[in-house]
């Protein structure tokens, strides 16, 4: 299979399962907006309502980090059961073990652009007027999409080993909500030494205050360890994605046989 | 003539977890087959014989756990089976149009087809509405029409000819003749001896993963028939 059949593949399977979930919901695409709303809704009434929270600016704080988070939680948990979901065609054709998670993720993604869209939006109609430091944005994401690739991968891979980390996966994301400073300000840890580990070990608390940083506050991001994050992510992936060439055989059998 | 596949000293082994027991299945163990280019060859046997697992092997979908396969170079080779991989959600239009693509097809290509998939399908308007909502009979007409598609020297056929009623499986039959041709070489797997002595010059029985029998066809069926 060449690379131009692959990425077509991907791009037709990610396209027609978005035309099947808008039918299957009332309000069709405009899911794709209203989901994020809801959940910017909940935390807002919660930690602004009624916990009072001290972070300025908190709605539009709130609407970069969930916003952006979404695209991850979502599509890792979707692309961790993409190959057990897939099992009758794997059991059927010799395919690119990696095409399946890379489809989800592409969907995912798609369905992403109308929440940037509606970041942006969001951003001006609240007077964060756009500015050199949005196009920081644009590496920012392909580095988040990268990042989601390698995470979609591993989770793919996870899930077709035991469904147990299915559940692990989900319980995963949850940690990162809270983990991730979605809701809560990193620059409120006292201790500098925490709050550096912190963006060191955790890539998505990491990307979620950068984005802030580039969006809100007219920062640029550290742009050290952008680099050095996308390097990593970059060789990991491609050893995941050789390791899933390597192994398909045994990813098939354990799809199709457990 | 001309070897077109070769298994030797072939053996599966899946791992099982029944009721938190853990133990081992032995699908095939110690089979032996070479495959002829041209050949029509039926493969019989009981529910668990190991047909699909041969076939799979045969199709490259996963190695053998033991000895070897050997498909000639340049030979492309397809599994069809029916009423897997369709997606739920999709309609039968979406559902043949990813199957063509994923056959190897360009989108643009894969869409001239579509009408022809749908009209011999028979399925009329349920063609555009989701799959979740079709009959097990409907499926497997989708799933006849879309593998129709494939062309590849070596056809695997799993089960193919059991679409429907009557009439629509003597149109299947017939359309799959057409695919038939002396080159090809075609291994069929189907529980109808009808379509087994219909199109096969020989057929192989396995039962508990090994071969019991291998001759020509009125000889196996016959045996086989005495045994069961």
């Amino acid at each position: 299979m060449t690379l131009k059949q692959y990425f077509s593949l991907v791009d037709t399977i990610a396209r027609l399962s978005l035309k099947a979930e808008a039918r299957r919901y009332y309000f069709g695409f405009w899911w794709w907006v209203i989901e994020p709303l809801l959940y910017v809704a909940v935390f807002y009434i919660v930690f602004e309502q009624l916990l009072g929270t001290r972070t300025p600016d908190f709605l539009m704080f709130l609407i970069v980090g969930k916003f952006t988070f979404i695209w991850f939680s979502k599509t890792v948990n979707y692309a961790g059961n993409s190959l057990v979901a897939n099992a009758g065609l794997i059991g059927r054709m010799d395919l690119p073990k990696t095409l399946f998670p890379m489809a989800v993720i592409l969907e995912c993604t798609y369905r992403q652009t109308a929440v940037f869209a509606l970041l942006g939006l969001a951003l001006i109609i609240d007077g964060h007027l756009p500015n050199a430091y949005w196009l920081w944005v644009l590496p920012l994401i392909a580095v988040e999409a990268l990042l989601i690739v390698l995470c979609g991968f591993i989770a793919s891979v996870l899930v077709c080993i035991k469904r147990d980390f299915a559940l692990l996966i989900n319980l995963g994301m949850l940690f990162l909500l809270f983990m991730s400073g979605v809701f809560w300000d990193l620059n409120a840890i006292g201790d500098p030494s925490t709050q550096e580990a912190l963006l060191f070990w955790n890539p998505v608390a990491f990307l979620l205050h950068s984005f802030r940083q580039a969006l809100l506050w007219q920062q640029t991001p550290d742009l050290l360890h952008l680099f050095g994050l996308t390097v990593f992510l970059g060789c990991a992936l491609g050893l995941v994605a050789n390791g899933m060439s390597r192994y398909r055989y045994y990813l098939a059998q354990r799809v199709v046989t457990t | 003539m001309k070897p077109a596949l070769k298994l030797s000293n072939v053996g599966m082994r899946f791992a099982m977890n029944s009721g938190g027991e853990k133990g081992h299945f032995q699908a095939l163990s110690e089979l032996d087959l070479e495959v002829n280019r041209g050949d029509k060859l039926g493969l019989i046997g009981g529910n668990g014989a190991g047909k699909s697992t041969l076939l799979r092997i045969m199709a490259g979908i996963y190695p053998p756990g033991s000895g070897t396969v050997w498909r000639a170079p340049g030979l492309s080779i397809a599994l069809l089976s029916l009423g897997l991989g369709f997606k739920n959600d999709l309609t039968g239009r979406e559902n043949a149009l990813l199957a063509a693509v994923l056959q190897g097809m360009s989108k643009s290509e894969a869409k001239t087809h579509l009408n022809a998939i749908g009209e011999f399908t028979e399925l009329g308007r349920f063609y555009d509405e989701p799959v979740k909502s079709y009959s097990s009979g409907m499926r497997t007409r989708l799933g006849f029409a879309t593998g129709l598609l494939l062309d590849t020297d070596i056809l695997l056929l799993d089960e193919i000819l059991a679409v429907g009623d009557q009439s629509f499986r003597n149109k299947a039959r017939e359309a799959l003749s057409q695919k038939l041709t002396e080159d090809r070489t075609v291994i069929l797997v189907h529980h109808a001896e009808n379509a087994i002595r219909e199109i096969c010059s020989r057929v192989v029985w396995i039962e508990q993963g090994q071969i019991k029998a291998d001759g020509a066809t009125v000889e196996v069926l016959e045996a086989y028939a005495n045994a069961s």
